[in-house]
């Protein structure tokens, strides 16, 4: 059974997460500021940690940048506000997904499922061949195929892709996703990014305009889905 | 056996440590080896100043029992008989209980220093008699025990017991003064660091004895002007010379103790012949404006006249000029300037102030004005000049003849003219005609004429003269006017000059113009849309009008009421298109500062949207999450849980529900569409159902202070509304462990409700921004809601004619103390 630790300082909210987790075969830690989040942490080892962003007295980034110092407990962010900054800033410190308030049970449970999942699957680095209906990316062999084709990624489209293939499900920042392919001294430029991700998907996905694989979190990043 | 000696602490306010200050004088007088005992003291539960009684020696109080009660008094007998070198008797200003010797407790201690004691008292400013009225006005507490100044002053030695403000606002929240929750509204009320600040500042005039000087500006900056009874209107003189500023400071004080308006006047003679001093002058006007007062200046013939016709048309009751020195001879002369000014007026009171130092005449005043002076002389070149040259002619006529004797009349004729112009010119002319015919033209001694060319030289005479003397007065006049135009001209730009940094400077230039010009009213007026941009004065008569026109599509016009002369039009015509500059550029700031109003409006309106959508979405989540989990058939839920879940989504729509109507009460204030139902209300049913309204627990109210019987004068829905907020504000930020307390008290004419809290409190420098729609106490906070709980609760108030007020809870915690009327306002 999955310990899930919930960290909000609306009551309501706390109840509402507590109740519909535990009927779902959850356990449940709950947490009322960003000090006891950290405490809980590290006295109840929780699976996964539910964080909300608007926490009185800290942020909710600041807590998770102090906890991304020794755990690498999955963490997905809670947040009322649209602001993408927060949401970004959220990611680069090292949260594995976000769910906006309001949020649909399902969905959240959706989340927890699949940050957990990824969790026990490890990284992907091991993956040779990334298989969806549509086409086949052969990350060891560099191609991609479709419908038995090589479908002529550029090298730097094929890195692109990779990376989120390899991340598959996971939100990837713009700054992630240049680090990964340019190298860490590169500069984020979301426009030369979209350019690359409108030639995969004109090249990989059934119909482009509106992509299944190749999501955009607008003004974030991009999350590859698998099994749409 | 001789007096003792009196020394006395004053205090601004309770809580300095008068009675301490005493007390420490005492010890130290007794380590000395002083007999000092304790004739009275009032410890007021205060711990460390019980604690320097010390082992002073206590005389015990007397007791008086007054219709059933029992009262303690100091004993003087006891005093007396025991006969210490030293006595210390707190609260100087007491009044004693009916039955005691005195009916003061001065008049004790005058008895005990008779007997040859010392004593040692303490007292606070708002018992001395003078300051008693400034005192209720600056706190609004009436104190009746008042001492005479003037007994107090005969104190050998007076200490004044200082501490700032916000040390006694400090120790006041440390209960160093009053123990915590025992302070009383009107205490709260009096402790505001305004009215400290201002009681502070009042002792130590006092102590300098400066108060009436300074009580005009005292007034002035504390803004003690509610109740202008009878507005005086106060014209001061200006010398513009050295040593007038002593009688502007003097109107002021007599404007200041009237509490009416001062206006200050520079008067200038049309004559040319005044010589200003620049300095001096805008030196006054400076001083005139420090003190409260406007400046004007006016332009005239005659300076005594002048200033009655400006005092008059600015409906003056008080005209105020200093001492003009004069000879006796010039008084014989010219007459008394303020002679004729007292005879020109009936109505308004005249105060000549002595000034010191003979350098001060009143520009009201060099005698005569010169168009009279020169009036003089010509009646006395006509009066002495032409008889004077007839005689001389007479001697000399066999060597002359009749065109040379009349050329030479005509010259005096002329002098006349250029002198006192056209009426005298005439007689001048026919009077000369006359004696030269009597004199000079054969046959001498008769008017007949013999030969006829003399006839035609004699009619061509007066013609000539007549004309001359026209043309040579109208000159004169057309002179004078252009002098005074440029003189006024001159005035209102050094009136205008000052107005450069007005960020709206119209309303003073077209009183100033008003003014100088002497008009009954002039109004300015937008042509587009018939808007008055600044009006100043009383419009009565049609009006002449000027086009004001300028850039940036100004089209305006200038109306001036009042008679005005064609020079006078001519420089107006002149101004009215540096107005027209002025309104363009006005225009253009007005611009300007729309812009960034319409920024900054769309910053605070993002800001608005931001906090309203995150906390509306706050309970909506809870919501959503409970009802989104219930709804999955995948999953099933016991009893219980659903009850839980059912739970929490109610009390999330009631939270949503109020966070809607709070948002609706702020709207409608924003917009101005409050209604106001006002009438006399039970305070505690309204109190009840604000309690019950604002969701709390009813346990987390302690509402044992509230008047059961208590009225007042609102609009019981708004102030519950109000109410409901600061309960519920208070109540969040309660420690757990404590109630927030809530109570209602009659204040003199008002029904106060204080909302005492001993949570967190709010910053001094925070109150201000709270009160503002849309700011939450701490942003990254969701706990506290939009912050618009406390501006409703303004908002309504206001709406109610109450007001509100944050202060510290003593000890620690927010007060939010809620004043409104007890009963419907008279009127």
């Amino acid at each position: 059974m999955s310990k899930i630790l919930i960290v909000d300082d609306e009551a309501q909210l706390r109840r509402a997460l507590t109740l519909n987790l535990a009927a779902r075969g959850f356990a449940t830690v709950e947490a009322t500021s960003g000090e006891a989040a950290i405490t809980a942490v590290a006295a109840e080892r929780p699976d996964l940690v539910l964080l909300d962003l608007g926490l009185p007295g800290a942020d909710g980034v600041v807590v998770l940048e102090s906890m991304r110092g020794w755990t690498d407990v999955p963490v997905i962010v809670l947040t009322a506000r649209d602001e993408e900054r927060s949401k970004v800033r959220a990611f680069e410190a090292g949260a594995d997904d976000y769910v906006t308030k309001p949020f649909g049970m399902a969905e959240l449970v959706a989340r927890i499922g699949a940050v957990l999942r990824r969790r026990h699957q490890g990284t992907a680095d091991d993956v040779a061949v990334v298989e969806t209906t549509d086409f086949t990316l052969d990350l060891a062999g560099h191609r991609a195929l479709r419908g038995g084709d090589d479908a002529r990624l550029t090298p730097t489209e094929f890195a692109i892709a990779a990376f989120l293939a390899r991340n598959a499900d996971r939100l990837i920042t713009h700054r992630q996703l240049v680090t990964a392919v340019w190298g860490p001294a590169a500069d984020p430029d979301t426009n030369l990014l979209r350019v690359h991700i409108r030639h995969i998907r004109r090249k990989l996905e059934p119909e482009p305009t509106r992509p299944r694989y190749f999501i955009t979190e607008t003004g974030i990043g991009y999350r590859f889905q698998p099994n749409a | 056996m001789s007096r003792g000696t009196l020394r006395i602490y004053l205090g601004a306010s309770p809580g300095v440590g008068k009675t301490y200050a005493m007390l420490s004088e005492g010890q130290r007088r007794a380590a000395r080896g002083t007999d000092v005992v304790i004739g009275y003291v009032e410890t007021h539960g205060r711990p460390h100043t019980a604690a320097q009684v010390g082992g002073l020696e206590v005389i015990p109080r007397q007791t008086v029992s007054y219709r059933g009660a029992t009262l303690e008094e100091m004993d003087v007998e006891a005093i007396l008989a025991r006969k210490p070198a030293v006595v210390l008797v707190d609260e100087y200003a007491h009044t004693n209980a009916p039955g005691a010797r005195h009916e003061k407790r001065w008049e004790d201690v005058e008895h005990i220093l008779d007997a040859g004691i010392d004593v040692i008292s303490t007292l606070n400013i708002q018992h001395l008699e003078s300051l008693n009225d400034v005192v209720f006005r600056i706190t609004g507490v009436q104190q009746r025990e008042t001492v005479p100044d003037a007994i107090v002053r005969r104190a050998e030695q007076i200490d004044l017991v200082d501490m700032s403000p916000e040390a006694i606002r400090r120790r006041m929240a440390h209960g160093n003064i009053y123990p915590p929750e025992k302070v009383d509204a009107a205490l709260a009320n009096y402790f505001r660091p305004g009215n400290l600040g201002a009681l502070r500042e009042l002792a130590l005039l006092w102590l300098a004895d400066r108060v009436e000087e300074s009580l005009a500006d005292y007034l002035v900056a504390h803004g003690i002007d509610k109740p202008w009874e009878t507005r005086e209107r106060i014209v001061v003189c200006l010398s513009g010379e050295d040593g007038g500023e002593a009688v502007i400071r003097r109107a002021a004080r007599m404007a200041g103790r009237s509490r009416g308006e001062l206006i200050g006047v520079f008067i200038t003679e049309d004559n040319g012949l005044a010589r200003v001093d620049s300095k001096h002058l805008d030196q006054q006007r400076r001083l005139v404006t420090e003190l409260g007062g406007k400046c004007y200046e006016a332009v005239g013939h005659d300076s005594a006249e002048t200033l009655v016709e400006f005092a008059r048309r600015e409906k003056a009751t008080q005209i105020v000029l200093g001492a003009m020195h004069q000879s006796r001879f010039e008084e014989l002369m010219r007459g008394s300037v303020v002679g004729r000014i007292a005879r020109l007026v009936d109505d308004i009171d005249v105060h000549v102030i002595a000034t010191s130092g003979d350098t001060l005449r009143a520009r009201a005043g060099r005698g005569l004005p010169v168009a009279r002076r020169r009036l003089v002389a010509a009646w006395v070149l006509l009066l002495a000049g032409l008889p004077l040259l007839t005689v001389g002619l007479v001697a000399v006529r066999q060597h002359t003849n009749l065109s040379t004797q009349l050329l030479l009349e005509l010259v005096v004729v002329l002098a006349i003219a250029a002198l006192g112009g056209v009426w005298i010119a005439l007689l001048a002319a026919v009077v000369a005609s006359l004696l030269t015919n009597w004199f000079l033209v054969p046959p001498h001694h008769t008017f007949t004429i013999a030969q006829p060319e003399n006839i035609v030289a004699l009619v061509i005479f007066v013609a000539v003269a007549a004309a001359v003397g026209f043309l040579v007065d109208l000159t004169a006049r057309r002179a004078t006017e252009a002098r005074r135009a440029r003189l006024e001209a001159r005035a209102l730009a050094r009136s205008t000059a000052s107005l450069v940094a007005d960020p709206n400077p119209l309303p003073d230039l077209i009183d100033q113009i008003r003014a100088t010009f002497g008009l009954d009213a002039v109004q300015l007026v937008d042509r587009d849309d018939g808007d008055t941009l600044a009006a100043a004065g009383t419009a009565a008569s049609q009006p002449t009008v000027l086009e004001v026109t300028g850039d940036h599509g100004v089209s305006a016009e200038l109306r001036l009421f009042g008679s005005l002369s064609a020079d006078d039009t001519r420089l107006l015509r002149i101004l009215a298109d540096q107005l027209g500059l002025a309104i363009g550029s006005q225009r253009l700031a007005n611009e300007a500062r729309t812009a960034a109003e319409l920024t900054e409006i769309d910053s605070v309106r993002t800001g608005m949207l931001r906090s309203v959508s995150h906390d509306l979405r706050t309970p909506l989540a809870s919501i959503k999450a409970m009802v989104s989990g219930l709804l999955d058939p995948g999953v099933s839920f016991s009893a219980d849980q659903v009850h839980q879940a059912l739970l929490t989504v109610n009390e999330e729509t009631d939270r949503l529900n109020h966070l809607v109507t709070n948002l609706l009460d702020a709207s409608r204030l924003q917009a101005g569409t409050i209604a106001v139902h006002l009438d006399s209300v039970p305070i505690a049913d309204v109190i009840d159902a604000a309690v019950h309204s604002s969701a709390v627990a009813s346990n987390t109210v302690d509402l044992s202070d509230v008047g059961q019987s208590l009225l007042a004068w609102c609009d019981p829905i708004l102030l519950e509304r109000a109410l409901a907020n600061v309960i519920a504000n208070a109540v969040r930020h309660q420690p757990d462990e404590a109630r927030v307390r809530v109570e209602a008290v009659p204040i003199g004419e008002h029904t106060v409700i204080r909302v005492i809290d001993r949570g967190p409190g709010i910053p001094l420098t925070e109150r201000r921004r709270v009160i503002e729609p849309f700011q939450r106490r701490d942003d990254s906070s969701n706990a506290s809601g939009v912050g618009l709980g406390l501006a409703i609760t303004e908002g309504f108030v206001e709406a109610m004619g109450g007001t509100v007020l944050l202060d510290d809870t003593p000890g620690g915690g927010l007060t939010v103390t809620i004043t409104l009327a007890a009963q419907e306002p008279l009127g």
